[in-house]
């Protein structure tokens, strides 16, 4: 129990510590502009199809719910609004983000690992280049731009299928629903799930990129690395996002 | 000549095992060495130690007199361009062309523009015969040719030393044969080097001096025929 503790501290130490050398090398140069185009490209235009199908399909089954559901109690009109906050809010953050975690996170630590055990690391030490600067930084900083922008993608989906929802099984007129949306969904709410996302983007990155520089024992250890990264960016993902909803609510609510 | 680069009673241990208990020797300018010893003996681990890849637990690593072991990663860089490293599986980066493999150096080093990048990369296609495969992708590569790319990636930075991480290993004649010429055509430049391998023949062709390790010391140390005339039986077991 205590060595396992240990161990967690560990891990959590050095990825302290890598974050620290990311942020050296974010402000000092040389900065790779191209690798970071590239990687935006990879991981955050290569997540849209996946983040559109995710953002529709959740608004669709949310309106649906909701709407039988407060049917009952003559509620229907107040869907329009729940959807669109919970959508905005939590779910598009939520959903995304561990979509991405799946998607970009395994994706991250199996390329970096595989990088590793095939000694490329080394090599670009070797040549005298950072590893650091070369293969984190356009990652993490990819991710963190590419997460808000696909979760306020999502979230703008999912309110688009509510609104065919809404008009097709409740005869809700469009203009109502988008009034009803509009007069709900504050900017402060679109900030508040990017700064979520932003953060969330971080931790998947960093996370991915630490366990991939420590993969060992061949193709099996990048597997293994996978899927520490998936699991583990979930788990801190879901519970950091109450203390940052928590935070959110304290400034803006 | 004069030393390039000095090792001083070097220690090195993984946890437990003890890989080298106080090795030293030299490297004069112009010279190769031949590094060799039983699997095990942390031939690889030396090479890896002399450009900072690995920390060694004590001991003094000079080039040119300045202490390479003192330095940190960050001061390591560009040491790093002026001591090359071969890898034994070549480790070439494999997203990424030939040409891109061998200029990345260049354009991470350099302000070179790109017709002068393109220059040189060229140039040390040619010095390993292989200017058809600039376009080709590293998993497009034999083994051998694997080996010679990643040797002219070594040396395109112009290095003062090369080390070679047996760069013969699981390679047919014809492509040792290669490999050697290559290795030659650095050494008529003038580049120093250290080949660690347990190709004995490649090692008397390319090499000045062997050195062999044992049990973490150096088991011998002298001109290749001290070597051969050696009647020391821990020698004569490598001639076999």
């Amino acid at each position: 129990m205590i060595g396992h503790f240990k161990e967690n501290m560990t891990v959590l130490g050095e990825i302290t510590i890598l974050s620290k050398d990311f942020l050296k090398c974010m402000f000092t140069r040389p900065f790779y502009w191209g690798r970071l185009y590239e990687q935006i490209l990879q991981l955050g235009v290569g997540s849209l199809s996946i983040t559109i199908v995710i953002g529709v399909v959740t608004g669709l089954v949310m309106t649906l719910q909701f709407g039988y559901g407060l049917a009952k109690f003559g509620g229907t009109l107040y869907v329009p609004a729940i959807v669109s906050l919970s959508l905005m809010r939590e779910l598009a953050p939520i959903f995304t983000s561990l979509l991405i975690a799946g998607r970009i996170g395994s994706g991250i630590s199996a390329e970096i690992g595989a990088m590793n055990v095939t000694q490329q690391i080394d090599a670009i030490r070797a040549l005298g280049t950072n590893p650091i600067r070369v293969l984190v930084v356009p990652r993490v900083l990819a991710t963190v731009i590419s997460l808000p922008l696909l979760t306020t993608l999502s979230a703008f989906m999912g309110i688009l299928g509510g609104l065919s929802i809404a008009y097709s099984e409740f005869s809700m007129p469009a203009g109502f629903y988008i009034n009803k949306v509009l007069s709900s969904v504050g900017l402060t709410d679109v900030f508040g799930s990017m700064f979520k996302c932003a953060f969330f983007g971080f931790i998947i990155a960093i996370v991915a990129c630490y366990r991939g520089f420590q993969t060992k024992e061949g193709t099996k250890g990048v597997g293994q690395a996978t899927t520490w990264v998936v699991v583990t960016t979930s788990i801190v993902i879901l519970i950091s996002d109450f203390f940052l909803s928590k935070l959110l609510i304290l400034l803006f609510d | 000549m004069e030393n390039i680069l000095e090792l001083k009673n070097i220690v090195k241990s993984f946890d437990d095992k003890k890989i080298h208990q106080g090795l030293t020797f030299t490297l004069k300018h112009g010279e190769t060495i031949g590094l060799l010893g039983r699997s095990g003996t942390g031939k690889s681990v030396l090479l890896r130690s002399i450009i900072g890849l690995e920390q060694i637990d004590s001991g003094e690593i000079l080039f040119h007199e300045q202490r390479l072991d003192l330095l940190t990663e960050q001061q390591l860089y560009p040491v790093r361009t002026r001591i090359s490293y071969s890898f034994q599986n070549a480790a070439l980066f494999d997203s990424i062309s030939v040409f891109e493999n061998l200029a990345y150096p260049l354009f991470e080093h350099t302000n070179l523009a790109e017709a002068e990048v393109e220059k040189r990369v060229m140039e040390a296609l040619q010095m390993v015969d292989l200017t058809e495969s600039r376009d080709l992708m590293p998993s497009d590569l034999s083994g051998g040719m694997q080996k010679r790319i990643g040797m002219a990636r070594a040396m395109i930075l112009n290095p003062e030393i090369l080390l070679f991480d047996e760069p013969t290993a699981g390679l047919d004649p014809v492509n040792i044969e290669m490999v050697i010429e290559t290795i030659e055509k650095f050494k008529a430049q003038g580049i120093s080097g250290i080949l660690v391998t347990h190709d004995i023949s490649t090692a008397k062709r390319v090499c000045d001096r062997i050195l062999i390790l044992n049990e973490g010391k150096i088991g011998f140390t002298g001109t290749v025929d001290e070597f051969e005339g050696s009647d020391d039986p821990f020698v004569k077991s490598f001639l076999l």
